[in-house]
Order: C-alpha cells, then structure tokens, then sequence
C-alpha cells in the first residue's frame, strides 16, 4: 500500500527570534496510484510539505503516514533507510552530478546506498529505456537540455522502485514541448500504481491531477460585511499567525502593533491612532498576520474585507 | 563512493592537476629538507667510523677532539693500554686549489694505522707532503695543492669524510700534520683506540666514537632547527593546499551532496568519498615529489640523504595531514542540509 495520509501538519521555522508557520494544520490523503498537485504561490508551503512527505524535514505537530509507515516517528537512521527506499525525488533545479554521464547519474545512488554494482547499472539502463534516453546515457548533464536533464532526474529519483515520487515544480524550468514530456512521464508512471505528489506552479498539470490540493494560505472563503468593532483596553484585534481576512481603520482611540517572539518576549513595532488603517497586507498577499494588534486603551474600529477596503477606503487615503 | 571521487577528479581535472603539482612541489622540499637532517645526523657517525677506533683518548676538560683545541704529549700513545693505539692530530686548516680556497679539518695519521681513510681513489699518505682529500674538494689525484700555505701531493681521494655540514677532511701523516697545526712534533690531539682498553694516562679521558660524533652534531643544533621549522611550515603549506582544495571541492558540491543525502545516502559514505579525493591528491602530490626530489637534491650545496624510511613515512603522514586538512571541508558537509536539494527550500 502506498497511500499517502497527513493529518494536522504543523510547520514552523524560528526566524529573528518570532515564529513563522508554513504549515498550520494541513490535512489530505493521496491514494495509491493517485498524482496530488500541490498548487500555490510562492511561500505558501507547496515545498515544506514536499520536503515532509520525503523525510528531509521534521515536522513541529501531526503526522504522515505513507502505508502503514509513519514517517513522523521515524529516527534519523531510519528516515536516510525511508528516503532511499521508499521514496524517489525530483526537483526543481533538476539536481544532476555535473561530473557524472547520465547513466552513472542514474546509478549512483543505488551504488551508494548499498546495491551492487553491475546490477545498478543494469537498473540504470533499464531506467534510461523508459524514460527514451538510451542514447545519451554517456552524456554529462552539461551536453543534455533541460527536459533530458529533468528525464534523467526523473530515472534516478526511481532507482529503488519506490511507491512514493515526489516532484517539485518539474517543469518549472522547461518549454512547453519538454513540458509535455515529462507530464507524459508522470502520467505512465501514476498508472504502474506509484503515489506521486507534485508541486507546482504550472497550470498544465492541473488536467492529470487525480487530485487538486490548493496550498493558498487561509483566508476567509467568504466575504465579511463591513461592520464595526469595539474593544476595552488590551483586547486583541488578532493575533501573530492568525489568518489575514479583515482590514482595519481606526475610528477612536489606539491600536498597538507588536511582534511575538518564540521565547514569549513581544518586540513593540508601532502605535497608530483614529484615522489610520492597518492589517491590509496579509489580506491583499494572502499571508498569515506577522503581527499581533492590540487595543491601547478603548478603541472602536471599522473592519472591511479587503475588496471593500481597496475600492471604498484604500483611495481616500 | 569511489565512482563519485574519481569522477569528480576527472571533472576538476585541471584544478586538481595544478594542486598535485603544487602539492608535489611542497612535498619534494620536505623530502630534501628530511634528507639535509638525516645527512646532518649521519655524516659525524660516519665519518668518525671510518677512523676505525672505538675510543677516542682526548685531553681532560674538552668535550671533543673537533669541537675544542687541545693536546698532549705524543708519548701519550705508548701510556693508553691497549692492543691498538695510533696518534691523531686533528686541526681547522684551509686548502687552495688552484685558486679557490676553502676550509678543512686536518686529520693527522701514521700511515696504516688507525685513522687512515679508506680511498676510493689512489691510495692513502705514506709520507710527508702527500694527502688525501675528500672527493668533494675537487682536486685530481696528482694535483698539487696548498694546505696551511705548504703545498701538497694528492695522492688519493676518501669519500663520505666531512663533518660540521659538509666540511671536507684532509688526510696526510702525523708529522706533517703537527708541523701544520702545532709546528711542534711534541703533541698530538688524541689518541686512537680500538678494542678493549686499561688504563689512560693523567689528564686524559676516553671517549666513546659514538659521543665524539654525538659532539660533533652539537654546533649544528641551530641549523637543524631551523630545517626542522621550515619542515613544520611546509607542512602546514602541504595542509593548507589540500585543506583549501577540498574545502572549495565541498563548497562547490554542496548541493550534490544536499541531493545525495536527500536520497538517502548516509553522510558516512559522502564523508569517506571527499576524504578519499583528499587522499588521493596528498598521494599523488606525494609520489610525483619522490620522483622531484631526485633532480632538486643534487642543486643543494649540502649532501642531501633522503632515508628509505621517508618514502613510507611522508605518505603516511601525508595521508594524516589530507584529512585533517580536510576535516574542514568534510564539516561543512556532514552538515549540510538535505533539504537544500529543493529549489527555494523553505518556501
């Protein structure tokens, strides 16, 4: 079995001292035999998750399981034996040897992970076959194109025959023919029965998707009227980490705008009173708050959607 | 893993050839300064041991019969009780040879006795006005040259016969000998002795052959210092070009090695592969320089002896030096981060 099952995937990365969540709370299931795109902007998470499911990144909460393995209480020794025998990758930037042909490319991994030799290089050749590059297999990565480069790349990443491939933005660097090629080649190897995860940014790959995951950060999904808000002293309009939905104009009073950092300590950043706005980037980017707000004293204020906000407000100012 | 190093050599051949050479360049002057200390220590010892005596009956007080001037009564010989005795004069002189002079340690003996060199060319003094010099003189034998201002016969040549670093022996007999260095042929410098001996006579010591050569390296402590320090520098030359090589070598890979451990290969293996490359490049350095060495040791204006044992030992050390050179660059890849394989990690 290889299905792929997160639950409740917790991501976070400490950086100048506050606390930055990638991933918070991510859920899916990707059966076996199943491609998953992963489709999202930049910093929305797509390579963290990649990096999850592949063993190379610990997550802070929730788990993964691949089959009945569960990846998330694996130990150093025993994710290097997951990722070499169970999953294969493929990157972005394609990630060949400069020094090594296309066929020891291939190989190599295999020969150093323990298989032999002379069988390595049988597998290797047999990989070079489907993938259509028999004849470069003497080739340097320098003398193929880039979508022999990713072909390649591809071909390595199933060295070990792994139920589990995992792709990060595979086409990203290509031209629509090259493209195509490898989207062909995803689409064979989904029907031998492998779970592949792909991350993208790249439209064409939605057709093939068995399954679409959309890795937009949370913002709201429906609109929230305009409406008013009013706070006693130290109440919070919202919190560092918290979905960006609303944008607020200070109607009275006076609005602190502090950064949370890991070791609880809070960096204050501003103080803005009646008349100004703020909390309109995360909306607009699609970004998690980076701050907290907190009232300083009472405070009434006039929340927008961030719609609203551009077309009503945003002008005037 | 040797697939990845060897491959990796092929494609950074021309850096990797360039510090090979530079490497062998470093190497051949530490294989020549090892042969400049070896020569300082085995010149006195075999110098002395071709006087033939085991003991060496020199004035109380001295420390030795080449580094201090004293003498005794000649009649000393008959006074040392022993199967084997022969007088020695030895003295700081100069020699001329056509024009050019340059200085001695005078050796006086009785012809036949201890202390006569064994010539490789000719024979050795019978009589007055005749001498044996060193090869490295450069005299032929049948030339005449001046000795202390009185002209010579060459009668012969000895070979490994100098000491103080090269500086060559003049053999001739005693009496010219005491002529030159005392124009007394009342006192000698010492007395040879070989075999079992008894008593000496008052005012004199024995001494070992082995401490009169112990005493000649005395004068050269300085010097053998100082090659000593310039051994140590030029390892940390031969360090500091691996060291540098394979540093770059694991900066510029870093990200095949991010991919290869995000694959799933241990940090071992890929450690042991850029240990190898070290390795192998220290060797390489290492065996073009025994070859170097051959065509730079003759240009020195000292008696170079590379010692078998140096062929061995350098390597070995050479393999030690690599890698702690290159624990550097190996650092840096144990830590690398696997998830630099994706592109934009952290997004």
């Amino acid at each position: 079995m290889s299905d792929v099952q997160v639950r409740d995937l917790v991501v976070e990365f400490v950086h100048d001292g506050y606390a930055v969540r990638p991933l918070d709370g991510m859920s899916f299931d990707a059966r076996g035999g199943e491609l998953a795109v992963l489709l999202g902007p930049s910093g929305c998470g797509k390579t963290t998750l990649l990096s999850c499911l592949g063993g190379i990144l610990t997550p802070k909460s929730g788990s993964i399981h691949l089959g009945d393995i569960d990846i998330t209480g694996l130990g150093p020794r025993k994710l290097e034996a997951y990722r070499r025998d169970h999953v294969g990758f493929v990157f972005q930037a394609f990630n060949l040897i400069p020094s090594l042909s296309a066929r020891e490319n291939i190989a190599l991994p295999m020969v150093l992970t323990g298989r032999d030799r002379r069988a390595a290089f049988e597998r290797a050749d047999e990989l070079l076959e489907i993938v259509g590059l028999s004849d470069r297999a003497n080739h340097r990565p320098a003398k193929l194109s880039g979508g022999q480069q990713q072909r390649v790349a591809v071909a390595r990443g199933l060295g070990n025959d792994p139920p589990l491939l995992i792709a990060d933005e595979p086409t990203a660097n290509l031209d629509h023919i090259q493209a195509e090629a490898i989207i062909r080649l995803l689409q064979e190897l989904r029907a031998q029965g492998r779970t592949i995860v792909v991350s993208t940014h790249d439209a064409r790959l939605v057709p093939i998707a068995d399954q679409l995951i959309q890795m937009l950060p949370g913002n709201a999904e429906v609109e929230q009227p305009t409406h008013q808000v009013t706070l006693a002293a130290g109440e919070s309009v919202f919190e560092q980490g918290d979905r960006s939905d609303l944008v607020y104009v200070i109607d009275s009073g006076e609005v602190d705008i502090i950064r949370v950092k890991v070791d609880g300590s809070e960096d204050f950043l501003n103080r803005i009173g009646a008349g100004q706005y703020f909390g309109e980037l995360g909306p607009f980017l699609g970004f998690p708050r980076s701050a907290s707000a907190r009232a300083h004293g009472d405070v009434v204020l006039t929340a927008y959607n961030p719609r609203v906000f551009r077309s009503q407000v945003l002008h005037q100012h | 893993m040797i697939l990845l190093t060897l491959r990796d050599l092929r494609f950074r051949a021309v850096r990797f050839v360039v510090v090979t050479l530079l490497g062998a360049v470093v190497f051949s002057l530490l294989f020549v300064m090892t042969g400049l200390v070896e020569q300082f220590h085995r010149e006195p010892f075999d110098t002395i041991g071709g006087f033939g005596a085991s003991t060496w009956v020199i004035a109380e007080g001295i420390t030795g019969p080449f580094t201090a001037a004293s003498t005794m009564p000649a009649g000393s010989v008959e006074s040392v009780d022993a199967a084997t005795t022969a007088p020695v004069v030895t003295s700081r002189s100069s020699i001329t040879v056509g024009n050019d002079a340059e200085q001695v340690i005078l050796i006086g003996h009785d012809p036949g006795a201890l202390g006569a060199p064994r010539t490789i060319e000719g024979r050795a003094a019978q009589g007055p006005g005749e001498v044996v010099v060193d090869e490295k003189i450069g005299a032929a034998v049948g030339d005449m040259v001046e000795v202390g201002g009185v002209t010579f016969t060459v009668v012969g040549h000895s070979s490994d016969t100098t000491m103080l670093a090269g500086v060559p022996l003049v053999f001739m007999v005693t009496q010219d000998a005491q002529d030159l260095a005392f124009r007394s042929r009342d006192v000698i410098s010492g007395v040879l002795v070989d075999g079992d001996f008894g008593a000496v006579p008052a005012g004199t010591v024995a001494v070992d052959a082995d401490d009169v050569a112990e005493d000649l390296l005395a004068p050269l402590e300085g010097a053998i210092a100082s090659v000593d320090l310039v051994r140590v520098l030029l390892w940390i030359v031969a360090g500091v070009i691996i060291g540098a090589v394979v540093y770059l070598s694991a900066l510029e890979r870093q990200r095949d090695f991010a991919v290869l451990k995000a694959i799933g290969v241990s940090n071992r293996t890929l450690l042991a592969s850029l240990a190898m490359q070290a390795v192998l490049v220290a060797l390489a350095s290492v065996a073009l320089a025994a070859f170097l060495q051959m065509f730079l040791a003759p240009a020195f204006p000292l008696k170079v002896t590379v010692p078998t044992r140096a062929f061995w030992q350098l390597p070995l050390l050479a393999v030690v030096m690599a890698l702690v050179a290159g624990a550097v660059g190996m650092r840096r890849v144990a830590k690398s981060d696997p998830a630099l394989a994706f592109a934009g990690a952290g997004a």
